[in-house]
């Protein structure tokens, strides 16, 4: 075998925890990397492959940009272009279903739980699709409340010719005959419900509405479809797509931002894991310069060196990465395998297989295999420069590492004045830099600044340890070690930063969010649909259901919430309609910029609009812009009169408008979300049999008192919180061993002056104190610049999320801070207990032999 | 056969007020096939000189000339090389890669030569068996007394087949007997083989082994004296000599 592999894979084996604990880092990193992205296209698939299905396989689907209705006269329009030569205008809808809709039986899972309610023209449809009917007959035209379903449906639903279909609908639930049956559907997607046109559009609440033209054309050949595309796109103009279905496009964009966000902690992941094998590496070259030294005397070249920690780290990388992809994949399924029936109760999709791709397969290997060469490079580099003679004269190597310290103390100083500057500039992207800068430049000073440091903490030690005599030997130990002193105190500093940093965060995120919570969600009663991710799926109410709860008893006021799909710019938007002063009364939006009062009173007057930071960010709106949205009805002005969130809709892409613009522009008059307050004096229990009642033919609608719904979302939001803290602690766990094993090197690597100690007269109290004094010390520096960059990368993290949309509010994590020093310091005691015990115990004889 | 000259070799560390000439112009001559030990008090410039003739590090002034070759005018790849293949070291201390077996320490220079293992192997044996560590070969070093450490070591200098074999006090880490075990190899191979052999030393008993001393003091060359193998005295005479060196 190759003299390098040997060497590589018996060190790596003489420290098999140390080398599990560096490869650990990777692990953790690749997993989230490959895990995430071969789980979110595995969303992204079945989520565009229902869409796709929805599209049927016709040669052309066209739809409006913002899958908004429009008038069914366009068809017309379309079927005059040269080249159609067949159309089929519908208005389809998919349907969320409440949770045991069709069994009644909790402890079944549901087998159909949201349903596609398709409105088309019978013989116009049958043109296009083809329809074969099992059972029953087909639709025909002027068919009332007549439904041809698919037999699986029927299946699920126990139903069977002949019986009546209910389905839920804005006015209230509808009765329908199955006259029909069609077989299975073959592709994935929702089951279809295909009903006559006018009955659609009356249950829609849409007269004379479409939402989808198929159309046919009389060529296959690319060059000819071209062609009859983009005649019809000159027909019907901008604001209508060809092929993709567009809605939930702004959930397509959610996932998207996900994946994102996922992938940057996946990337944070391997950085740890690069800085921590970087650490390590540093470790072992201070730790073997004998050996190296040795190797260059017998004749290694610096080419064979430098080979041979990269060989070491290669390894590393490598397994790690290996494991990283085993266990990514494996995340991947087990989280399919539990959000299945979730991914179909709320994005109403049917999620596949884990995708993996060759691509992503080779970007894991890149980036797993590729940090750790990376961050071998240096030390492996610093490791050619050990000469022979530190082999023989151990101290020589200190000389050209304090040469060094200058330039680097200047260098990394620079590097976090930049970052200082970045943190102004109030950029999302320029502040992701700056932390990552912040945080190398730290790296890079640490070692020039823990030598003075440690000698002033030595003083300090030498005050207080004055009479043992023992102080000014832990003080000596540490400045005659200026490289592993700073390795150590640097890594400690690494895992004390990411705590304090994670505490800044999750404590800024918690405040911020509960208030939007409590604020946004703090109603008496809510309505809620079955997806409040989604509001476009869902059923909602016709006013005339808000109407009939004003009328409840003791009810004060109802405040109710529309949605409709608009465009602005390239971003997909959810236009969320509301009420002001209702909404004012029973909720409310928070504020980042604009005046609250003058915003909710701008809704009203003209087209005003309030968009959240999301939103704000992804289409780069500000305050008092004038935007182009695209509507149903064409693009409209509107004017941007606040930038504001609710808890709800605080992570997609949302505008708010006044429900009179809302019907305007987009026709929509349908309330899928309602909140309501009763008045002080009511009986709550009265309101809500009230409330109950009114609701009875409305079985879309979940009715949630409020302080429970809040409870409900503050423990949902505790427990993402609580998990991605863990996700962080894991994250830092390594380096924390990573320090406690640099402090364990530093002691046996002393055991012979440890010996020399005892021969001398030195009693074992006074070797375990030497031993613990140093580890506190260094721990102490740790500890001390953790907290400093913590803090740092905290309030960056923070002003972060804000230039990304998520406006927080900054807030001290004093709790953090104590967990900090406290971790820091007792791992420290720790790290020194074991070995300053081994080296108290040890035989003076062995000690002086050992070497 | 290689001879080994230095012409006013010259090393100062650190400089200024702190400077200290470790060597100071010594001029030694070494013939081919010669065991030559340096002797001095410590911290008189013994080590340095070793690690000049070595090439493991760079003289401040003069020169170290190998086989005529002026290691002055070597690079790093090149003084890597004639590591690798002229000179063997032997030192005190840390000798070994501690992960590697007694026969892959011994066959370090071989294999970083490109050989193959199992002759690198076979040729490391061979050796290891001579210097009776034959049922040690896959011991790790620290599953090794300190002499035979130093047999393993003595072995991997000569794996090469080196004309120059450098040693700095390859036995003031070891017990009486196993001192004498090592100087009386390294006497043998110098005389089978017709290697140069330069060994450092302060112990007179183990300087009684070569054929010629040079005494160093202060960095320089005070002595010198030529040894007659029938003579029984040899290292009470050297002995005495130091003594006076010494004061
Ligand atoms: N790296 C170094 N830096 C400064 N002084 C050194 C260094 N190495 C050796 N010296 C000094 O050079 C002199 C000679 O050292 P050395 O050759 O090791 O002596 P010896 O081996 O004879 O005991 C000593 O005074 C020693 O302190
Ligand atoms: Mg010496």
């Amino acid at each position: 075998m190759n003299l390098q592999l040997t060497l590589a894979l018996r060190y790596l084996n003489g420290r098999r925890l140390r080398t599990f604990l560096t490869t650990l880092a990777i692990v953790f990193g690749v997993l989230l990397i490959f895990g995430m992205n071969t789980l979110m296209p595995a969303f992204l698939g079945s989520f565009t492959a229902n869409a796709m299905a929805a599209a049927g396989q016709v040669d052309a689907t066209i739809t409006n940009k913002t899958g908004e209705n429009f008038p069914e006269s366009v068809a017309a329009k379309v079927a005059d272009v040269d080249g159609v030569v067949a159309v089929s205008a519908t208005l389809e809808r998919p349907v969320n279903l409440p949770a045991d809709y069709f069994d009644q039986d909790a402890s079944t899972p549901d087998r159909v739980t949201a349903v596609t309610l398709v409105g088309a023209n019978p013989d116009d449809f049958r043109s296009l699709t083809m329809v074969n009917v099992i059972e029953g007959r087909y639709l025909e035209a002027g068919d009332g409340a007549a439904v041809v379903v698919t037999q699986s449906l029927a299946e699920a639903a126990g139903l069977s010719l002949g019986d009546a279909l209910t389905l839920p609908s804005p006015t209230g639930t509808v009765d329908f005959e199955i006259v029909g049956v069609t077989p299975q559907r073959l592709l994935p997607g929702n089951e279809e419900v295909l009903v006559s046109l006018p009955v659609a559009q009356k249950i829609l609440d849409a007269p004379g509405m479409v939402n989808t033209i198929d159309a046919n054309f009389d060529s296959v050949a690319e060059t000819r479809r071209a062609e009859i595309e983009a005649a019809i796109t000159r027909v019907l103009g901008d604001n209508f797509t060809i092929g993709v279905l567009q809605a939930g496009a702004e959930i397509l964009q959610n996932i998207g931002v996900a994946q994102a966000i996922l992938n940057l902690l996946g990337g944070m992941g391997l950085l740890m894991g690069g800085f921590i094998i970087f650490n390590t590496f540093r470790t072992i070259i201070a730790e073997r310069r004998r050996d190296i030294g040795m190797l260059r005397a017998v004749g290694a070249s610096r080419r064979t060196i430098t080979r041979l920690i990269l060989i070491e780290g290669m390894i590393q990388g490598v397994l790690g990465t290996a494991a990283g992809i085993l266990f990514g994949y494996g995340f991947a399924l087990i989280t399919i395998t539990g959000i299945a029936p979730i991914g179909q109760q709320f994005l109403n999709i049917q999620v596949g297989k884990p995708a993996v791709t060759p691509g992503l397969v080779i970007a894991s290997i890149l980036a797993g295999v590729g940090i750790t060469v990376v961050a071998g490079i240096l030390p492996a580099r610093a490791a050619s420069r050990v000469t022979p003679l530190e082999a023989l004269r151990p101290s020589v190597g200190e000389v050209t590492l304090k040469r060094m310290a200058g330039f680097r103390f200047w260098g990394g100083m620079g590097m976090i004045v930049i970052a200082i500057a970045a943190l102004v500039s109030g950029n999302a992207g320029f502040i992701a830099l700056g932390a990552v800068l912040f945080t190398v430049g730290l790296i890079v000073v640490a070692p020039s600044l823990v030598n003075p440091i440690a000698n002033i903490f030595g003083r300090f030690m030498a005050l207080i340890f004055a009479r043992q005599g023992t102080a000014q030997l832990a003080e000596g130990n540490l400045s005659r070690q200026p490289s592993r002193a700073a390795v150590t105190a640097s890594t400690t500093m690494i895992a004390m930063a990411i705590l304090v940093m994670v505490g800044s965060i999750i404590s800024s995120i918690m405040i911020t969010f509960t208030t939007m919570m409590e604020k946004s969600l703090g109603s008496d009663f809510l309505l809620v649909p079955p997806s409040v991710a989604i509001w476009g799926t869902n059923v909602g109410a016709a006013p005339a259901l808000a109407d009939e709860l004003r009328a409840v008893d003791g009810m004060a006021v109802v405040s109710t919430t529309r949605f409709a799909g608009a465009q602005i710019g390239e971003v997909a938007v959810g236009v969320l309609g509301i009420e002001p002063r209702a909404y004012t009364e029973v909720s409310g939006l928070t504020f980042v910029e604009g005046d609250p009062q003058a915003a909710y009173q701008s809704l009203e007057d003209g087209r005003g609009m309030i968009v959240n930071g999301v939103l704000a960010t992804a289409a780069g709106i500000s305050l008092g812009d004038e935007v182009a949205v695209l509507t149903p009805s064409g693009e409209q002005t509107y004017t941007i009169v606040g930038i504001a969130s609710d808890f709800l809709n605080a992570k997609t892409t949302t505008a708010y408008i006044s429900q009179a613009n809302i019907a305007t522009d987009f026709g929509r008059t349908e309330d899928v979300f309602l909140q309501m307050n009763a008045k002080e004096s009511a009986d709550l229990d009265a309101v809500e049999a009230g409330i109950s009642a009114a609701i009875r033919q409305y079985p879309q609608f979940k009715l949630v008192a409020g302080q429970e719904f809040l409870e409900q979302n503050i423990g949902l939001f505790d427990a993402a919180m609580a998990g991605f803290y863990a996700m962080m602690i894991f994250l830092s766990v390594p380096s924390l061993i990573a320090m406690v094993n640099t402090l364990a090197i530093g002691v046996i690597e002393r055991t012979r002056e440890i010996g020399m100690l005892r021969a001398v007269g030195a009693t074992r109290k006074q070797v375990r104190t030497v031993i613990l004094a140093e580890a506190l010390i260094l721990a102490a520096i740790g500890v001390a610049f953790g907290l400093l960059s913590g803090l740092y990368l905290g309030v960056m993290a923070v002003s972060g999320f804000s230039a990304l949309g998520f406006p927080m509010e900054y807030i001290f994590p004093a709790s953090s801070v104590i967990a900090t020093i406290a971790v820091g310091l007792i791992f420290g005691a720790l790290a020194a207990i074991v070995p300053a015990r081994q080296a108290a115990r040890m035989d003076v004889v062995t000690a002086l032999r050992y070497e | 056969m290689t001879t080994i000259q230095t012409e006013k070799l010259t090393k100062i560390y650190g400089h200024g007020a702190t400077a200290v000439t470790a060597l100071d112009h010594v001029n030694v001559h070494i013939k081919g096939g010669e065991f030559v030990a340096i002797m001095g008090p410590s911290g008189c410039g013994k080590s340095t000189l070793l690690h000049l003739l070595g090439g493991l590090d760079k003289a401040s002034e003069g020169h170290v000339l190998i086989g005529g070759h002026n290691l002055n005018d070597l690079g790093d790849d090149q003084l890597t090389e004639l590591r690798r293949r002229k000179i063997g070291f032997v030192f005190q201390f840390f000798n070994l890669i501690p992960v590697l077996s007694a026969v892959e320490n011994a066959s370090l220079p071989v294999t970083l030569d490109g050989m193959k293992p199992a002759e690198a192997r076979a040729k490391a044996t061979g050796w290891l068996t001579r210097f009776g560590m034959g049922d040690r070969l896959g011991n790790r070093p620290d599953q090794l007394s300190g002499g035979q450490q130093q047999r393993v070591a003595v072995a991997r200098a000569l794996i090469a087949d080196p004309e120059l074999i450098l040693a700095d006090e390859p036995t003031g880490n070891l017990d009486t007997r196993s001192g004498d075990e090592i100087a009386g190899l390294l006497r043998d191979v110098s005389k089978e083989f017709g290697r140069t052999i330069v060994m450092v030393t302060h112990d007179p008993r183990i300087a009684a082994y070569a054929d010629r001393i040079i005494f160093l003091k202060d960095g320089k060359v005070v002595d010198e004296t030529q040894l007659e193998r029938k003579n029984g005295n040899n290292a009470e005479m050297l002995a005495d000599k130091i003594k006076e060196i010494g004061d």
